[in-house]
């Protein structure tokens, strides 16, 4: 049920060492790279539909012709602030193959015309921060990265300071520039990113590290697998009362249910499935009975009412108290809100604070009432997703299990 | 080109912002972090309208207008938006406008008034944040009452680059502050205090003097340089107390000073108040010239109120004299203003050698006024800037601290130091019109850099808004109670109005023309 393509490494000891990635086939990618136009690589790029791992999933090809495109020195940013709780494939990646990251970013870089790049990693992620920084000195030892490369890159590593939202590419720029981390205002029409004023490509870890394969083996190799719309793989993460939690690469379209039982090891002790946050706590959960039907792909999730999102999968069993599986994740919301803008200020804290009525049964109806009508303010109202994102976990939540929260109520 | 909101056609300029084009035309619009000198930030989500065409409600302030724009910033939708917003920034929010300085004045207020009026729904302990913080300028923030607009921030990182505040701490936690062991301290500070649209910050020297629904205010313009920087001047008088001015505002003028003000220009306004009861004039015990003596107030039965000159014979030959500005029998004298000799005046403009030298800060029509009785008493007229080469700055403050000297150069005033200083030397006669120079050797070896003093032996008479240490002390009124017209340093034309009160003191202008 696995397909290995960004994941081929993993299992090789030692593959975050030059020595060892050069024998298993890192960095041969370059070669057919350079024998190509860099309008032929984004080209490619569109052709083989590779979308954003990031959670969004919007067409990355589209987004490195924008970047290219436009008139300055060109950035790459990596994106590495994996913070989506239930979401670890990045880092992954980054610990387990970083070469293949390397090799990514110089292949993007090549495309949009980029020489320099910065990964912002997660500032927990000081460990893996440690590995792949020792990856990228070997590279420049190497002379694959740095002046005397075939194709000049620099890659700084930013460590980020444990903020969630420097994860919405905009505030990580803010941050990268140095600024507090705040969402800047959407344009009203598609423009790249910009990173001091020039224009810039935000992508994610896993985005970055699919493109060696793509350019190796052609565009077609790679919709070879998946459904029509959401072509190739993803690292999906599963976690939660499941048996083997872990990180395994599959194709977009396989059932999640079967998943969960092939990959997961079904639901832990035995228990009964009730439910599953299907990718990363941002994406509204999906009962028992909808996980049945459910497909690993944009579009059935969403024709479900819910995200593929980062892919990372929380099983939730049959003991699990929705309640509180709720108060755990707006706990999270109300953390984690930058606090720029007021409907995700004060709402986030809001209903965290509503929700502690529910686990300590003294809610009242007016409290759910709060609950749906702050979701409502929140909804659609803020310069990022953040609020929009807590919403549709609240609303998901009081969809399927209100009659759990009725019972809190005295 | 058209934009059509609320099915009325409003002109404007293709990819003005809409915010601006609703707020020049008069369209109620709720916002808070929306400033027009500071830009747009996007972050309060109160300007929400309806945009045809668009699935969800936009911020006016990151919206350009285009042809066929239709909003709608009314409509039932719309404004259970603005509920919902207004709620949330309202929410942990301390209900006690009372005791709030902002009172009267406050956004949250106003359109709590014109959207909200809901019954609160939090059950849940509200926030606690940090109350009157000392931010230094003379800035107190009570973070509990921020809406966390960042204005504050965005004009101290935008504006002065000065950047001493920023928000620590994230979601409801967040907050304004200054890095620990730094302080608010830039010569602009204090227009943070005018640009927050809440209780958050307020002025140390402002706040509960005053309730602002008892000020007035009128349009005029700061004297306190040659910028000429519109201000609101807030004043009132109250049944027990005379008028009094409480603080200078920024007046908007996109020209000039934007919407902001330097904190010495704003602070200025005290002056104001000085001037009405500081003609505490030593009496001249030698008797010299024998006709006249200045004597305190205190000692007069009943004026309590203002400086009195009267002369120096019995109390009711007053009676006899030319009195201005006073009723008929001393008794009456809690209402004069001021009560003086003219005869005593006009006999020394009849003495040969006189000099006089004008305020550069006095309006053009002040000075003309000055200019025709200098022509009739043959005086010669000089006047002479008030230059200090420690205040100006690259932004609002000059070097030059007069406020009309432009004006002065375009009425041909002689500005000649050394005329003016051998004039001075052989007069007999002084006259000064509010120059600070002349008031004492203090204030002109302050301003000047050499003092200027005037030797005894001259006469001198001052026409003046402020306390003088010598001669003879015509109190006239200041620019408070004046309208006029002002010239500033880059030559704009600017009128400024007088506050509704009558002054104590005469006009400059009213005294000459009774003089003459």
């Amino acid at each position: 049920m696995q397909t290995k393509i960004v994941s081929k490494n993993f299992e090789i000891p030692h593959a975050n060492i030059l020595e060892v990635a050069l024998k298993n086939g890192r960095y041969t990618s370059l070669e057919k790279l350079f024998t190509y136009q860099p309008q032929e690589v984004i080209d490619i790029i569109k052709t083989s539909n590779l979308r954003g791992k990031g959670g969004g999933g919007a067409p990355a090809g589209a987004k490195w012709q924008l970047a290219s495109d436009f008139a300055g020195i060109k950035y790459l940013v990596v994106n590495a602030d994996e913070s989506e709780p239930g979401t670890f494939k990045d880092r992954q990646i980054i610990s387990k193959d970083p070469h293949l990251l390397i090799e990514g970013i110089i292949c993007t870089c090549y495309a949009i015309g980029a020489n320099s790049s910065y990964i912002y990693v997660r500032g927990e992620y000081e460990e893996f921060s440690d590995i792949l920084q020792a990856a990228i000195d070997e590279a420049y030892a190497k002379n694959i990265l740095g002046d005397e490369a075939k194709y000049p890159v620099e890659i700084t590593i930013h460590r980020g300071a444990g903020a969630y939202i420097c994860g919405e590419k905009s505030a990580l720029l803010e941050s990268l520039e140095g600024n507090r981390g705040h969402p800047r205002l959407k344009p009203k029409s598609p423009e790249p990113e910009f990173y001091f004023g020039e224009p810039t490509l935000v992508n994610n870890v896993e985005t970055i590290a699919s493109v060696p394969f793509i350019i190796e083996n052609g565009a077609e190799a790679y919709t070879a697998y998946g459904t029509d719309c959401s072509c190739g793989t993803l690292l999906f993460a599963i976690s939660g009362h499941v048996q083997n939690a872990g990180v395994y690469e599959a194709e977009f379209g396989v059932g999640m249910w079967d998943y969960i039982q092939k990959l997961g090891g079904g639901v832990k002790n035995g228990k009964k499935l009730k439910a599953v946050i299907p990718g990363g706590a941002s994406t509204p959960i999906l009962p028992a009975h909808l996980v049945m039907e459910a497909k690993l792909d944009y579009e059935n999730l969403k024709s479900l009412g819910s995200a593929l999102g980062t892919g990372g999968m929380i099983v939730l069993d049959e003991d699990t108290s929705m309640v509180k599986a709720l108060k755990n994740l707006l706990r999270f919301y109300h953390h984690e809100s930058c606090g720029q803008c007021t409907p995700c200020r004060e709402g986030t804290s809001w209903v965290d604070k509503t929700l502690d009525k529910f686990v300590n049964k003294t809610a009242t109806l007016q409290d759910l009432e709060v609950l749906k009508s702050v979701s409502k303010s929140m909804n659609g109202q803020t310069i990022c997703v953040f609020a929009p994102a807590a919403s549709g976990v609240i609303d998901g939540f009081l969809e399927h299990f209100e009659a759990e929260f009725l019972e809190c109520i005295v | 080109m058209k934009i059509l909101v609320d099915n009325r056609p409003i002109e404007c300029k293709e990819g003005e912002l809409l915010i601006d084009v609703l707020i020049n035309n008069g369209v109620e619009i709720p916002h808070f972090c929306y400033q027009q000198d500071l830009g747009m930030d996007g972050n309060c989500r109160m300007c929400m309208v309806e945009i045809k065409g668009q699935k969800r409600p936009q911020i006016a302030c990151d919206t350009f207008v285009c042809e066929n724009l239709e909003v709608a910033t009314k409509s039932e939708k719309i404004n259970e938006v603005k509920r919902s917003i207004l709620e949330l920034e309202l929410l942990n929010h301390p209900v006690d406008c009372p005791i709030c300085d902002q009172a009267g004045e406050c956004k949250l207020q106003d359109y709590y008034m014109d959207y909200g009026l809901y019954e609160s729904h939090l059950c849940t302990p509200k926030t606690k944040k940090g109350k009157h913080i000392d931010l230094g300028s003379n800035v107190i923030l009570d973070q509990e009452r921020c809406v966390l607009c960042m204005r504050c921030v965005r004009f101290t990182s935008n504006i002065t680059k000065t950047g001493e505040l920023g928000v620590i701490g994230r979601g409801d936690k967040a907050r304004i502050a200054v890095a620990p062991n730094h302080k608010l301290q830039n010569p602009y500070a204090m227009n943070v205090v005018e640009l927050c649209p809440v209780g958050a910050l307020t002025s140390k020297d402002f706040r509960f003097a005053q309730r602002v629904w008892f000020l007035d205010s009128a349009k005029s313009i700061c004297h306190g340089c040659s910028r000429g920087c519109n201000i609101f001047i807030d004043y009132n008088e109250t049944k027990y107390t005379n008028e009094k001015v409480y603080r200078f505002r920024a007046r908007r003028n996109k020209e000039i000073n934007l919407s902001f003000l330097c904190d010495f220009g704003r602070l200025s306004y005290r002056e104001l108040n000085e001037s009405a009861d500081c003609f505490v004039v030593p009496p001249r015990n030698d008797g010299y010239m024998g006709s006249v003596a200045i004597q305190n107030s205190d000692e007069m039965n009943h004026c309590e109120r203002s400086t009195v000159i009267y002369s120096s014979n019995e109390m009711s030959h007053c009676e006899q004299s030319a009195v201005i500005y006073s009723s008929n029998e001393m008794s009456h004298c809690e209402q004069s203003a001021a009560i003086y000799n003219s005869d005593f005046v006009r006999n020394l403009l009849h003495i040969k050698k006189k000099v006089a030298l004008a305020s550069p800060s006095l309006s053009l029509e002040q000075l003309q006024a000055i200019q025709e009785f200098c022509q009739k008493y043959k005086v010669a007229l000089f006047s002479l800037p008030y230059i200090d080469e420690s205040f100006g700055d690259d932004w609002l403050k000059t070097n030059d601290r007069s406020a009309n000297f432009a004006g002065v150069k375009e009425l041909n005033i002689s500005t000649c130091q050394e005329e003016f200083e051998s004039s001075l030397k052989s007069a007999e006669v002084v006259i000064n019109f509010d120059h600070n120079l002349l008031k004492s050797h203090m204030r002109g070896e302050r301003m000047r850099g050499s003092a200027l003093g005037v030797p005894e032996n001259k006469n001198i008479i001052h026409f003046s808004t402020s306390k003088c240490e010598h001669g003879t002390v015509l109190a006239i009124a200041n620019f408070a109670h004046e309208s006029g017209t002002l010239i500033n340093c880059d030559g704009l034309r600017q009128e400024f109005y007088a506050t509704k009160y009558k002054s104590e003191a005469p006009s400059l202008i009213e005294l000459l023309e009774v003089l003459k």
